[in-house]
């Protein structure tokens, strides 16, 4: 019964440990993700709505400076146009930043034009201006500076070019701004700061985005990607499982005549059954908690020591990262434990139907 | 008016198997033992003596007949409540000790107590002292392995009667002992019954220990025999 038992306990302690081990692995990229994008993407994004633009632009950036946890506010002239060059022209969402110089190109759109830094551009706005021939679309001429991709999250690639530049193509008013960018101390509160910055500037007529809603696709990709792994490899602590239920089995066969003499002493079923249910327990327990300790200590370990190099070239990160978390050690845990308590149902069930009569003849 | 019988017997029958293959241990089986009085059954093996033993304590259901004990019917009791009742009133001592090998010498004497809900330090201060009664209080921590065959039947003997049952059953309690132990253990059965006022029922193959009970009777197909 020893090896028996001790054969259920490490198929339960390894299952567990592989499945601590392959969500802190998954949450180590995935926090990795994460990171890059909470800190490349504004946190939260600020449009008018029912009207083109923040007009008076300083006084709003001022009041959602002032919001708790808003790190910075940066205003943005964002609206829609062409960049053309060489006879090619391309679609292209254009923003206008303070500080920019020039005009930074998605390699995409640079791929498109056969354009690179140093050369020449012309944005078209989809404003039109009037002129003696009629109405000509509003037109600014730019140097490529740079360049780059854009920063995740975006949903289209956009090309960055000075505000005033923008303004002009988009009619806006002197500092006039169509948009706010803030970054916040905690990208994680950022729903609470886009319900801060709606009440700021006036509900009905503001619009936010946080970096999660921008992102919603990709963050439910990564939830589904956790949950598919998690199940996946919960098999591995369902097989455990059932040995364990095949352990208490046996061990409920070969104690049967303990059984029965517990039954004559006045245990009723109902006490035999919890007997045998809490030694089931008792081993899923100890085999449960020594997997979660074993899994978080090697996780730690592989992920201090830097123990699985990454080929700089191919990723951003020089090793493989184990993030174990609490609420990861929290749902094995509690999956495993009820998965043991669910094993231990039918053998307790078969040691508190016993045939004493049969059990002490046996001996 | 007559007091109530410890253990009452009506017609009790019980049989194995079916067909041909049938086998009638006994039918028509009738018996009353009220308070103090000893009664040994004898007969061959396999006459169904350790049969009865299980009828009489409801652990084994009669084809006919029913078993009273202390006015109870097994058959009447839903499995909790009868297995309340039998811890209560029914005491057991078998052949071979089936002591729990994992519990001390006081362990095993306090496991019906424990069974019945009492708080672990009173269980044990009581089994201590049907140990020192039984001769074994410095063996209270051993466990059964290492205690020998007499000690081994003294302890399932303080056990049984730990929770004071008015209905002591025993199945060949001296079956496994020599001469000497056997008689110190009957010594230790009779005087437990008479101390408690309570029956004692003990089925043996031995006439030596059957002529220590006040009643013998032989256990037959058509029931009890008075010897």
């Amino acid at each position: 019964m020893g090896v028996v038992a001790a054969a259920a306990f490490v198929g339960l302690v390894l299952g567990v440990a592989a499945l601590v081990l392959s969500l802190s692995l998954l949450s180590g990229f995935q926090n990795h993700v994460l990171a890059r994008l909470a800190e490349e993407a504004p946190h939260v994004l600020v449009a008018p709505a029912g009207r083109p633009d923040f007009g008076a632009a300083e006084g709003a950036a001022a009041r959602l400076g002032a919001l708790p946890g808003v790190l910075s506010v940066t205003p943005v002239v964002r609206g829609r146009g062409w960049i053309t060059a060489r006879g090619q022209a391309v679609p292209a969402v254009l923003a206008g930043r303070e500080g920019a110089d020039g005009i930074t190109l998605d390699p995409a759109q640079a791929r498109q034009l056969t354009v690179l830094p140093g050369e020449e551009v012309t944005v078209v706005s989809s404003r039109t201006r009037l002129s003696p021939l009629g109405p000509v679309p509003v037109t600014a001429s730019l140097t490529v500076t740079e360049v780059a991709s854009a920063s995740t999250g975006r949903k289209q690639p956009e090309a960055i070019l000075p505000a005033d530049a923008a303004r002009r193509l988009f009619g806006i008013p002197e500092g006039g701004a169509t948009g706010f960018e803030l970054r916040l101390a905690d990208p994680g509160n950022a729903p609470v700061a886009a319900a801060s910055a709606r009440e700021a500037l006036g509900g009905s007529s503001t619009s936010t985005t946080t970096w999660q809603e921008a992102n919603r696709p990709l963050l439910l990709a990564l939830r589904l990607e956790r949950v598919v792994l998690f199940a996946t490899v919960f098999l591995v602590v369902v097989v455990a499982g059932l040995n364990l239920a095949a352990t208490s089995a046996v061990l409920a066969a070969t104690r049967r005549g303990d059984a029965a003499v517990l039954t004559v002493l006045g245990a009723a079923p109902g006490v035999l059954a919890r007997i045998f249910l809490l030694a089931g327990l008792i081993l899923g327990a100890a085999g449960t908690l020594t997997g979660l300790a074993v899994g978080t200590v090697v996780a730690v370990a592989l992920d201090v020591t830097h123990a699985i190099p990454l080929p700089a070239q191919l990723f951003s990160l020089a090793h493989v990262p184990f993030k174990p978390g609490v609420r990861d050690l929290l749902a094995v845990g509690a999956f495993s434990l009820l998965w043991s308590f669910l094993s231990s149902i039918v053998p307790a069930r078969m040691a508190s139907r016993v045939d004493v009569t049969e059990a002490l003849r046996a001996g | 008016m007559p007091a109530e019988p410890i253990l009452a017997v009506d017609s009790l029958a019980r049989g194995f198997g079916d067909g041909e293959a049938r086998l009638e241990l006994f039918s028509g089986l009738s018996l009353s033992i009220g308070a103090g009085e000893a009664v040994a059954i004898v007969g061959p093996s396999g006459c169904g003596k350790s049969t009865l033993l299980h009828l009489l304590a409801g652990l084994d259901r009669p084809d006919a007949g029913r078993v009273l004990v202390g006015g109870r019917d097994w058959e009447t009791l839903a499995p909790e409540p009868k297995a309340k009742w039998r811890g209560e009133s029914v005491g057991f001592v078998f052949q071979l000790h089936h002591l729990l090998p994992e519990l001390t010498a006081e362990e095993n004497v306090a496991l019906p107590l424990l069974l019945a809900g009492e708080p672990d330090a009173r269980a044990r201060a009581t089994a201590r002292e049907l140990l020192a009664r039984v001769g074994l209080v410095r063996q209270a921590g051993a466990l059964p392995r290492i205690l020998s065959g007499g000690e081994r039947q003294r302890v399932a003997i303080a056990r049984a009667v730990v929770r004071r049952p008015r209905l002591l059953l025993c199945d060949e309690p001296t079956g496994s002992l020599d001469a000497a132990h056997a008689a110190e253990v009957l010594d230790l059965l009779l005087g437990a019954a008479r101390e408690r006022a309570g029956a004692l029922l003990l089925v043996t193959h031995d006439p030596s220990v059957a002529a220590r009970c006040g009643t013998v009777l032989t256990l037959t197909p058509r029931g009890l025999l008075t010897s």
